[in-house]
């Protein structure tokens, strides 16, 4: 399935500098369409119809969380853009950012208006510092020609937050203690952050790249939308490539398109061994599943595709891998905190040839605890490359156990 | 909520139908699965749960099976739901809490015989009612030098869970926020200023994190080394 850019339609095209490049290209129509002809419910009903679904990991559908946040009952509401792109292996959310704001800060006017929230924050992640300049600035362009401003009972107001370097504060409950000032830790849920998020105020949060959907599709309409994609996954998808491939970089495919076609065709990859799609919380695919269709239905994670190629060692990304949850577990509940750290000793074990002949079956019994009980997605999401290595590469454990 | 008037008919527009272990119970709106657990009778261990504090959901060990629930759920802080069918021991949680209680022992110094905490130590005691004997697991143990500057409370962390009862009762309680959560992960420490030992000029002599410490990490002073009372401990395996 060929390329297609919806999401990434005025990256390169627009001067990220100056508004009037944007507009020139049919920015802020989208706003003006949803405040003049169409009721706040008509707009969620429009993203409802399109079928959109979440691309910060969880595909959780948006215009049905925007519902939710619009029928809670409260004065003060929240729109947070989580533009804190933590996940291993994936950049398209700066991507987006260093070469379209303009229409991140549309997007977010329109789901204030849906949603009836006049305030909005974009959760930016530490190591993005050099973008908060570029984006200050077009905020300050948006409000300078009016966009934001008073329009009947509307008015959105946009600040920048940023992080302070911990992946855990990419889950949104973490986000949300985090800018509330609170160390970064994920909250139990329920209650989910549409009836009480942010300060407690119904609050939705959504990715970098589902909020850039949000103006095509108010334009031209859910139907369009709808039509593009898979049965259940509708639109496209960017992805970030990287690892052994010969043109790493940011494409952007329809939803559905294969896995093979996006490393070997596009990004060139050779002698592929495995992919770990999603990054280090997502799944790993090997060779013999290069057809597994990059969906929802399939494989898909916040689109980050890290390919390795033959002369990859396999227990040695899964403990490169598990090391980076030890480091990043909040240290709140019990099965994550310790788990990484177990598992992180095994797997160095396994990677030195000293690995216990117990190792294989206490990973998969941990492995399945953690995912069952952990408070929070990092630590239930930990355990993938664990899970689908012992799957595919069993020998390559079993050939290092001693004795 | 009782009704001020009307019939039976109001009373049960209130109640909430739920099937617990297979039997059909009643439950108020706005219940935890524990509380309502326990109401009837059903025993699930907690251990950072403490009914005068907020829950936290950290321990975990309070796991419960909710039959269309993609994960476990945790007892404590999940609100009772319309027609929610619950099992709080079916193979799949006993193994669960299993894991969770090996895994906060393989990194717990094995000094249990002479831990001032004895038989009152609730980490034992749910080790012992779950059949957990030695853990599968194996880790690096914890180090952190005892703290044993104030008059009040000696701090030996390295037999600390994490359960952040202390931390909780000192701030909800107390309103004193004498201690906070430092580093991540395996590292996570409760703390004190910036990973100072505790001492005299921050805390008052309250005791009310001792008593709630579920482990021997907080002892009184005076009452170490005294002989402690508790039931004798069992493992049913
Ligand atoms: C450990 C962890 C890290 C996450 N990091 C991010 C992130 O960096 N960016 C993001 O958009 N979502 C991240 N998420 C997902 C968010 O919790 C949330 O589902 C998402 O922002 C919702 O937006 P969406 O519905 O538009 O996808 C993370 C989740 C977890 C559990
Ligand atoms: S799963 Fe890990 S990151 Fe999430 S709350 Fe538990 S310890 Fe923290
Ligand atoms: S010192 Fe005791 S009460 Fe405080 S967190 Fe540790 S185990 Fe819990
Ligand atoms: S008692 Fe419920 S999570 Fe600790």
């Amino acid at each position: 399935m060929p390329e297609q850019r919806i999401v990434l339609r005025n990256c390169g095209v627009i001067d990220p500098k100056d508004i009037s490049t944007y507009l020139s290209q049919g920015g802020f129509k989208a706003l003006e369409k949803a405040l003049g002809e169409l009721a706040p419910e008509q707009v969620i009903e429009e993203i409802k119809k399109s079928g959109l679904l979440g691309r910060g990991g969880a595909g959780f559908p948006t215009g049905l969380k925007w519902q939710f946040a619009s029928e809670a009952s409260g004065e003060e509401k929240y729109v947070i853009c989580n533009a804190d792109e933590g996940e291993v292996g994936t950049f398209k959310d700066r991507y987006i950012l260093e070469r379209d704001p303009f229409s991140l800060i549309e997007a977010m006017a329109i789901a204030g208006y849906a949603i009836g929230a006049n305030k909005g924050y974009i959760y930016l992640r530490a190591e993005y510092h050099h973008l908060l300049g570029l984006l200050e600035g077009a905020i300050v362009q948006c409000e300078g020609k009016g966009f934001l401003a008073k329009q009947g009972n509307f008015k959105f107001d946009i600040e920048i937050r940023e992080g302070a370097g911990a992946y855990v504060c990419g889950e949104e409950t973490a986000l949300m203690d985090s800018i509330e000032g609170k160390r970064g830790e994920a909250r139990y849920k329920p209650p989910f952050p549409p009836s009480q998020g942010l300060w407690q105020k119904p609050t939705i949060i959504n990715n970098v790249e589902t909020l850039m959907n949000i103006p095509p599709i108010i334009l031209k309409g859910s139907d369009w939308f709808n039509r593009i994609g898979t049965e259940r996954s509708k639109g496209t998808k960017v992805f970030s490539v990287s690892g052994d491939v010969r043109a790493p970089g940011t494409y952007e495919l329809v939803m559905g398109s294969s896995l093979k076609e996006l490393v070997e065709d596009l990004a060139l990859a050779e002698k592929v061994k495995m992919v770990q799609v999603g990054g280090a919380s997502g799944r790993v695919i090997p060779y013999h599943l290069i057809d597994t269709p990059l969906a929802f239905e399939g494989v898909l994670g916040a689109g980050a595709i890290i390919v390795f190629n033959e002369s990859r060692d396999v227990i040695d990304i899964v403990r490169r891998t598990m090391e980076f949850f030890a480091e990043e577990s909040c240290g709140k509940c019990t099965p994550c905190r310790e788990g990484t750290q177990v598992m992180l000793e095994i797997l160095t074990r396994f990677c030195h040839g000293q690995g216990l002949k117990q190792d294989i079956e206490n990973l998969e019994s941990l492995a399945n605890v953690m995912m069952l009980t952990s408070l929070c997605g990092l630590g239930q999401a930990a355990p993938n490359s664990v899970v689908d290595t012992l799957a595919h590469y069993r020998s390559a454990y079993e050939s290092r156990v001693q004795g | 909520m009782l009704p001020l008037f009307g019939g039976d008919e109001n009373l049960s527009v209130d109640m909430i139908p739920v099937t617990l272990n297979g039997t059909k119970v009643s439950a108020q709106p706005g219940m935890t699965i524990l509380e309502l657990a326990r109401e009837n009778g059903v025993d699930i261990p907690t251990l950072c749960y403490r009914p005068e504090l907020t829950p936290i959901g950290a321990c975990r060990i309070c796991v419960v099976e909710v039959e269309g629930s993609r994960t476990l759920v945790a007892s404590c802080h999940t609100p009772v739901a319309a027609n929610m069918v619950i099992h709080t021991h079916s193979p799949k949680v006993l193994e669960a809490r299993k894991v969770i209680v090996e895994l906060l022992l393989a990194s717990h110094p094995d000094v249990c015989l002479v831990c001032d905490k004895a038989n009152t130590c609730e980490l034992r005691k749910i080790a012992a009612d779950l059949g957990v004997g030695l853990p599968r697991f194996r880790v690096k143990k914890r180090y952190h030098p005892l703290e044993d500057v104030s008059p009040y409370v000696v701090r030996d962390l390295d037999k600390c869970i994490l359960c952040r009862r202390c931390l909780r009762a000192c701030h909800e309680i107390k309103k004193a926020d004498v201690f906070a959560i430092a580093y991540r992960g395996f590292d996570s420490k409760v703390v004190v200023d910036q990973d100072q030992p505790l001492n005299k000029s921050v805390c008052r002599d309250c005791d009310v994190c001792i008593s709630l410490c579920p482990v021997g990490a907080l002892t009184k002073r005076e009452e170490r080394f005294k002989e402690k009372k508790g039931p004798p401990l069992f493992i049913k395996a």
